[in-house]
């Protein structure tokens, strides 16, 4: 194609704006969360994997066996700290960009083992970097979508192309 | 056999280490203070003995202990000078439970394995280990089970401090 024919037809970010989209259009239609569980917050994940709430139809039903081949982890359930070592060397080994949603009450701040779990971390977010995070204990398999779908409002928003703001 | 047979059987047997029985009882009605006892029958042992005692247990045909479903500790109150140990054994083919308690006093918190009797025992008293601090001897692999390898106290000591940090994650 000739440059020529699409030189000034359009403003001047529009091309830019339209990569940004759909670079993310991608992967917001197609998140592949790690199979990983760790309480019983891992049952409703299962039951949102399942027929009845079926993660598929927002793309993200792919649930991969490796964190190579994941871009979501969702930390469904209790993080103690002989699993917080295993959790960040997991997070570690997913390629970027990579995203993590912190399931439930335990894994956003320690849950009801807050006063007395002397070896639960109360929060994953005190050793990987978390998204979004879905309030219950353990959430409806509904609410676990909605954190997807909030997941997924984050990533259509991310500027992939142009500079962020604060490092121009 | 109920209770009071397993426990009269045990006594004509000549059980190592057997040091009484407690059954559970009705309040007083005379008296005010008395409380009473619930829970189940258990018989003493003591601990130096358990080895010996399980064998008894396991290899009588009239006792026939296939199982050992519990082996663990309570602490009871902080200013005691003892911690249980509590071991729970069941037969299979003549349908009855044993409950046995052993002292093991916190000074020197220390017991014979019984992992050699009932193999079951063997991730119990690793458990009991770390969670108490009972040491028990001659166990082949003490090892920590639950905890990280480089835990700091015993959690279910009533006195347990609970940990600041852990390796710089913050605790509170």
């Amino acid at each position: 194609m000739h440059m020529g024919i699409i030189e000034n037809n359009f403003d001047d970010n529009v091309l830019t704006s339209r990569v940004d989209w759909l670079l993310n259009w991608a992967r917001l239609s197609s998140i592949w969360p790690m199979t990983f569980g760790l309480a019983c917050c891992a049952i409703e994940m299962m039951a949102v994997g399942a027929a009845h709430h079926d993660i598929d139809r927002f793309g993200a039903g792919a649930f991969r066996a490796s964190p190579r081949q994941s871009d979501l982890m969702i930390v469904a359930g209790t993080v103690n700290f002989k699993m917080a070592e295993r959790i960040e060397r997991l997070y570690d080994q997913m390629p970027s960009p990579k995203y993590v949603i912190a399931m439930g009450a335990c894994a956003t701040g320690g849950g009801p083992y807050h006063k007395y779990g002397y070896t639960v971390m109360k929060g994953v977010d005190r050793i990987i970097p978390v998204d979004v995070y879905i309030a219950g204990c353990p959430p409806r398999p509904e609410a676990l979508l909605e954190g997807l779908m909030k997941l997924q409002e984050k990533i259509r928003s991310t500027p992939v192309i142009r500079k962020p703001a604060h490092s121009a | 056999m109920d209770f009071q047979a397993l426990y009269a059987h045990l006594q004509a047997q000549g059980a190592a280490g057997l040091g009484g029985c407690d059954e559970p009882r009705a309040k007083d009605p005379e008296d005010k203070q008395d409380k009473g006892r619930a829970g189940d029958p258990f018989v003493l042992v003591a601990v130096e003995q358990l080895p010996a005692f399980l064998q008894l247990c396991r290899d009588d045909e009239a006792l026939g202990f296939e199982v050992l479903i519990d082996l663990s500790a309570v602490d009871p109150a902080a200013e005691d000078e003892d911690l249980w140990l509590v071991i729970q054994l069941l037969s299979l083919r003549h349908r009855h439970r044993l409950m046995i308690k052993s002292m093991v006093p916190k000074a020197t918190p220390c017991a014979p394995t019984v992992a050699p009797v009932y193999r079951a025992a063997q991730w119990h008293e690793r458990e009991c280990a770390e969670m108490f601090g009972i040491t028990f001897e001659g166990h082949s692999d003490p090892r920590h089970i639950l905890l990280p390898e480089d835990w700091v106290g015993y959690p279910l000591r009533k006195d347990y401090v609970f940990p600041k940090e852990y390796r710089g994650v913050s605790c509170e």
